[in-house]
């Protein structure tokens, strides 16, 4: 059934539809729908799950993990600030291995306020353990939010999908709805080996010395290390049942390309419509989609850009003092490569500036030009510096 | 009468005398088996050992320090959603969890009415991290934070009348000298639905500086001299005082401890007057 | 048991951090450095108790109304339980901790209760020796308290006893010197039945020095003297020889006896003490209006609170600080006698303030009859010189021997108080050292080994050796200061009931009525059990550690020492101290 929706009601939908039992959430821009349409779902009857409306996102996320340990489907929403200060709990929630599914409406962190999108909230919650998933569309919002029930839930560990704030959040667009017996079908119920059972009482998440606590950490690692290839599987099954299928990475024209875009979020499919034009006007440049953020798809990535020169990472995030997180990333994941292409760095639409098309454009002329990656990232559309500052 | 089966094993860590041990005995005496703890973090993420081994025999999640409420929230949640409303969720937290740094998730859980019932034991500092001063500890009292030339200069946070002005269904006090009182009140919170609050006044030898063999002493004279009076709150607005105490002079109990040693002439004179004026106060509720 | 868990391999561990085990491997014993022990102690009312009798046991089963289990007790210590429940002077009491903290626990009323209820139910004492063995032969001169004990354990212990009582019959002063008021005869024979049903042989009109010579004696292989004091001590005051002037002895023997008594109409008693008492209520009732003359005051009166609160409320007048100085007569009877006031001056060598006579304070009372009660003393024909005798008693050392190998003595005729309860630790200890005698048993040490707390008289049942049950035993007497009172709260002590004033004066009635079981039990319970653990179970309700455990067989609460960590709060929560700590032997 296709219907017009809002991402964030995409959100509500997925979560309606992988039959999520405790959800617990705390409201704030531009998260808020998400909730809400599920608070809709819910007095329906349509979804039969507990809603906790919290006080904060702590305790949101501490929530989760209670209702998470007793072998529940458990789902919770926010955002920037939110998942700022949730952060201790989204450490404990992958350190006691819950498989618990989280949307983050990415958006600026204040200070100052900005309520719009940017990426900087999820990507600084890069080391807390959890999987995180880009989406750029709603439809895939919707289908990446069952896929994730079904990937946390094999490998113990927890899931953020993140949609951008207002691009895709408040955005309407087609989606189509699968029916609830296709999902049920695709996702079982959640059945763990572990949980809070007085019939089988042990104590859950006791103190590590420092003589086991290496090897806890080394599981979870490898867990998420596995994960990617769970990731593929569950992104492969969902294609056979429902015809629509992700990748951990979408390639998009990098065969023979020179220069490759890298690109996360809703604005891959801008960057789409540039490398077609591009493309048409006879440059040699391609995108690549990165998906899957954690685990980081190293191998995937490489075989990718095996051939071309030179990358140009758009990161809609800052790490202040050092730039750009994904080209960040990319360099880590590529140094050990003698011959990887060159890396550049692009700091483009914080606080939900726009990233245009001729930026885009731009982007790619600067890259193209330039014989060496400058030292630090190029910042797009700063006040008075033209396109991209030198 | 106190029942004989025993959910809490020997070879827990806590140190000789502990008041918390005791109060988790007849807490999960009176709960019985089928009972899940919640506990953030606090004397008791200690006493119950490390990886891999647990020193009670129901089952218990840690959680972070601000999160006992939010966390019990969750795991009820999760009980009810598979249909289970019988196993009782309970929140096993310190002053420092409770009155402090998790003050925020107990309002919040106790606004929802969920059905929980949260035990706070009361040592009366942050105990577990070297006996730095909360807003638990009674005024005057010497702690790590407030050495004895600059002792703690604020009341103490009077949790029960926050939980009363929550209207929550129930909130009670109890005393590790008093393990029949105790039990027979966790059992009639258990009884009832929504938030059910259990302040558990637990002595600490090592923290209050007191030889370990006192401690249930210490617990009895806290009762009787009104320093911690044993009552019960329904719906925030009916009092039940449970004991008549014998009126002792405060200087009985403090003079036990040597966290109070410092203390003047004056100034346990000043906290009799407070206990006085408080329990007035008691038994002007209690007899409305 | 759980074991403690060791993963060699990464492998072998679960995916997250969860509980396979428990902390029962964590001998948390070896953190202590003191470590606490349960150790009985003694009460003070078993130390005050001049029979040695375990009372605080006693309370403990009258408690549980296991009354068979503690008349038995008592009886293995004391033939006269009965006796003793009626009139003993109860140091136990005075020596309850409970007297410092409310009232005393009435354990006299107790006592009798015990006896009463044995009687009720027909109960008898068991022999403890059967019939058919070759016994060796004891005599025992006297059939008061001290004699008759002695002779029933000596039966007991497997001897052949043969009673001599110069009185046609048993009991001594018991029997001729206490009122029936106080000590009914029935009472009385009930209980010397059963010391002849042990097979005790009796020789009564037999008076040591008069039918019985000492050499009639040397046939037995032991002699246990317990003659008494039989003799009312002279006034020495000028008329004392008239008719109509009498000893309170002599007087009570009488009444007893069933002789016919020709009673004054207005009888002077001179002294303070039981006797003088017994004698003008006894007055009293046979229709006489008695008074009695004490040179000091009440507060230095020897005689009961409680005797002398009776006489009051019955009629009899006392007239304190008054002595007598000549008896008069006319026609050769007693008329009239003449007194003088008397005041207090300094403390004489018992500690009490000596009376002085105020010259010329002379008076008189008509009287037609004068009873003297101011003391007895004993006869002591018959006896051989090398006996060992100085001041009207015979000596002894602290078996109760005399200077003749074979020859033991005890009771009133000895230096002892002159209770009937001291009259019968008496004839206990002279039983136990016979014994030993007999057996040529060493007997140095024995004492204490058998000495109930540091001060107290001797049990029988550590001589047999029956008191397994409650070691470790130590001989320190537990004080109110040694309880943890927290636990104990305000009782009133239960009041005896007695007879109305009409009905006690018109008769010979027991004047006390004895309680019901209800009260009986109520009363016992108010026992705090000093220094004997009596499965309260505050230290396994107060152990941290889970460390105090029920021996699932027996019932005792008793410590896990893998476990304890020595943190003192079993001892301190004890109410009656029968835990103690020490320091951990390493």
């Amino acid at each position: 059934m296709k219907k017009i929706m809002v991402g964030n009601h995409a959100v509500s939908w997925g979560v309606m539809l992988a039959r999520a039992e405790v959800i617990s959430a705390y409201p704030i821009t531009p998260q808020t729908t998400i909730v809400e349409e599920l608070s809709v779902l819910c007095a329906d009857g349509r979804l039969n799950a507990k809603f906790i409306p919290v006080e904060s996102e702590h305790s949101a996320m501490a929530c989760c993990i209670g209702a998470a340990a007793t072998g529940v489907r458990t789902f919770t929403a926010t955002s920037s600030q939110g998942l700022a200060l949730m952060h201790e709990m989204l450490h404990w929630a992958s350190g006691a291995r819950l498989p618990i599914v989280m949307a983050n409406v990415s958006r600026a962190l204040g200070s100052p306020f900005n309520i719009w999108g940017e990426q900087s909230d999820s990507l600084a919650q890069r080391d807390t353990g959890w999987l995180q998933i880009y989406c750029e569309s709603n439809q895939e919002v919707l289908d990446t939010v069952i896929q994730a029930f079904k990937i946390a839930e094999s490998v113990y560990l927890p899931v953020m999908l993140v949609l951008d704030a207002f691009i895709l959040s408040h955005t309407a667009e087609p989606v189509d709805i699968p029916a609830q017996e296709e999902i049920d079908a695709f996702l079982p119920p959640y059945r763990p080996q572990w949980r809070l059972d007085p019939k089988d009482p042990r104590t859950f998440g006791c103190v590590a010395t420092p003589e086991y606590f290496m090897e806890f950490r080394y599981k979870m690692h490898q867990a998420m290390l596995a994960s990617k290839e769970v990731c593929r599987q569950v992104d492969e099954e969902f294609g056979r049942l429902l015809h629509r299928q992700y990748g951990l990475i979408e390639p998009y024209y990098c065969d023979d390309a020179e220069v490759i875009l890298v690109t996360a979020g809703s604005v891959t499919s801008t960057a789409r419509v540039a490398i077609e034009e591009m493309r048409k006007e006879g440059h040699k440049v391609g995108l690549l989609k990165l998906r899957l953020f954690r685990p980081f798809p190293k191998e995937e990535i490489k075989e990718v850009v095996k051939n071309a020169e030179k990358l140009a990472v758009l990161d809609r995030n800052l790490s202040a003092g050092v730039g750009g997180v994904f080209a960040q990333e990319m360099r880590a994941a590529l140094a050990n490569w003698r011959n990887h292409p060159l890396i550049y760095s692009y700091i483009a639409g914080l606080g939900g500036r726009d990233i245009t098309l001729p930026a885009i454009k731009e982007v790619f002329h600067r890259t193209s030009e330039l014989a060496q990656p400058p030292a630090e990232s190029l910042w797009v559309g700063l006040r008075g510096k033209g396109v991209v500052h030198d | 009468m106190i029942e004989e089966k025993e959910l809490m094993y020997s070879g827990h860590l806590a140190c000789a005398g502990c008041g918390a041990t005791l109060a988790m005995r007849y807490a999960l005496k009176a709960l019985g088996e089928n009972t899940i703890l919640i506990l953030p973090a606090c004397c008791w993420s200690i006493i119950g050992g490390a990886f891999p081994y647990a020193a009670v025999k129901v089952p218990m999640i840690h959680t972070a320090f601000e999160t006992g409420a939010s966390t019990a929230s969750g795991v009820k949640a999760g009980l009810e959603i598979r249909g289970d409303t019988e196993t009782t969720v309970a929140a096993w937290v310190g002053d420092g969890g409770t009155f402090d740094i998790g003050i925020q998730a107990l309002s919040g859980a106790a606004e929802r009415n969920d059905d929980i019932i949260y035990f706070c034991y009361d040592n009366e500092a942050y105990m577990n991290t070297g006996i730095q001063r909360s807003s638990a500890t009674p005024w005057g009292t010497w702690t790590t934070t407030t050495p004895v030339n600059h002792p703690k200069g604020q009341p103490k946070k009077n949790i029960m009348e926050i939980m009363a002005a929550h209207r929550i269904p129930y909130a009670a006090t109890c005393s590790v000298a008093f393990p029949e009182d105790m039990i027979a009140k966790i059992r009639k919170a258990k009884t009832m639905r929504g938030t059910k609050f259990i302040h558990i006044f637990s002595p600490c030898p090592t923290g209050w500086r007191a030889p370990s063999s006192l401690a249930i002493k210490i617990a009895r004279l806290a009762v009787h001299t009104k320093v911690f009076p044993l009552y019960e709150v329904e719906y925030g607005v009916k009092y039940n005082i449970n004991l008549d105490p014998k009126n002792l002079p405060v200087d009985e109990y403090l003079r036990l401890q040597g966290r109070f040693a410092h203390l003047t002439d004056d100034e346990v004179h000043t906290i009799q007057e407070t206990v006085d004026r408080e329990w007035a106060r008691l038994i002007k509720k209690a007899l409305d | 048991m759980s074991q403690q868990i060791i993963f060699k391999n990464l492998e072998d561990m679960p995916y997250m951090s969860i509980s396979l085990g428990s902390m029962e491997w964590n001998k948390t014993g070896t953190w202590r450095y003191l470590r606490p022990r349960f150790e009985n102690k003694i009460s003070p009312c078993i130390e005050g108790c001049p029979v040695g009798q375990d009372i605080e046991r006693a309370m403990v089963l009258l408690g549980k109304s296991k009354y068979l289990e503690a008349w038995e007790l008592f009886k293995e210590e004391n033939p006269l339980v009965g006796v003793c429940g009626r009139v003993c002077f109860h140091p136990c009491e005075s020596a309850c901790n409970r007297g410092e903290f409310d009232e005393p626990v009435s354990i006299n009323a107790l006592e009798r209760f015990m006896a009463d209820t044995a009687t009720k139910q027909g109960w008898r004492v068991k022999k403890r020796v059967e019939e058919g063995e070759a016994k060796k032969k004891v005599a025992v001169v006297g059939s008061g308290p001290s004699g008759l004990t002695c002779a029933y354990h000596l039966a007991r212990l497997g001897y052949e006893v043969t009673i001599y009582e110069a009185l046609p019959v048993l009991g001594g002063m018991l029997r001729v010197g206490i009122p029936e008021y106080r000590l009914p005869k029935k009472v009385l024979e009930d209980e010397i039945d059963q010391i002849l049903e042990l097979g005790v042989k009796v020789e009564m009109n037999c008076r040591l020095g008069g039918d019985l010579s000492w050499k009639d004696l040397q046939k037995y292989e032991a002699i246990y003297l317990a003659m008494g004091n039989q003799k009312s001590k002279k006034l020495d005051i000028p008329g004392e020889d008239l008719p109509g002037v009498m000893g309170g002895l002599d007087f009570l023997r009488d009444i007893s006896l069933g002789k016919k008594i020709s009673m004054g109409k207005r009888v002077a008693i001179i002294g303070g003490g039981n006797t003088a008492i017994d004698a003008a209520r006894s007055a009293l009732r046979l229709g006489a209006k008695p008074i009695i003359l004490y040179r000091r005051t009440q507060e230095e009166m020897p005689a009961w609170a409680s005797e002398v609160k009776e006489a009051e409320e019955e009629g009899v007048e006392i007239s304190y600080l008054v002595s007598p100085v000549r008896i008069w007569g006319e026609n050769g009877k007693v008329n009239r006698l003449e007194c003088v006031k008397n005041r207090l001056g300094p403390p004489d060598e018992d500690g009490r303030r000596r009376p002085m006579e105020i010259k010329g304070s002379n008076f008189s009372i008509e009287v037609d009859q004068v009873i003297r009660a101011i003391g007895e003393e004993a006869e002591l024909q018959g006896l051989p010189k090398n006996l060992g005798v100085k001041e009207g008693l015979i000596l002894i050392d602290e078996r109760g021997g005399t200077k003749l190998k074979k020859v033991f003595a005890g009771g009133d005729i000895t230096a002892q108080p002159r209770t009937v309860a001291h009259a019968i630790g008496a004839g206990k200890r002279a039983a136990i050292f016979i014994d030993c005698f007999l057996k040529n048993k060493k007997w140095e040490g024995l004492i204490d080994d058998l000495r109930l707390g540091e001060k107290g008289s001797l049990s029988m049942r550590r001589y047999r050796q029956e008191e397994k049950d409650r070691e470790p035993v130590s001989n320190k007497t537990v004080r109110l200061r040694d309880l943890n009172l927290d636990y104990f709260t305000f009782q009133k002590r239960s009041k005896m009931p007695k007879l109305k004033v009409q009905q006690r004066i018109g008769s010979f009635a027991e004047v006390n009525l004895g309680f019901t079981q209800d009260t009986a039990i109520s009363e016992a319970l108010r026992c705090f059990n000093c220094g004997v653990c009596n499965l309260c179970d505050n230290c396994y309700i107060f152990c941290p550690d889970v460390a105090i455990r029920k021996d699932v067989q027996t019932g005792q609460n008793i410590i896990d020492y893998d476990y304890c960590k020595g943190c003192g709060i079993c001892v301190a929560e004890c109410p009656r101290h029968a835990l103690v700590m020490e320091e951990e032997g390493r």
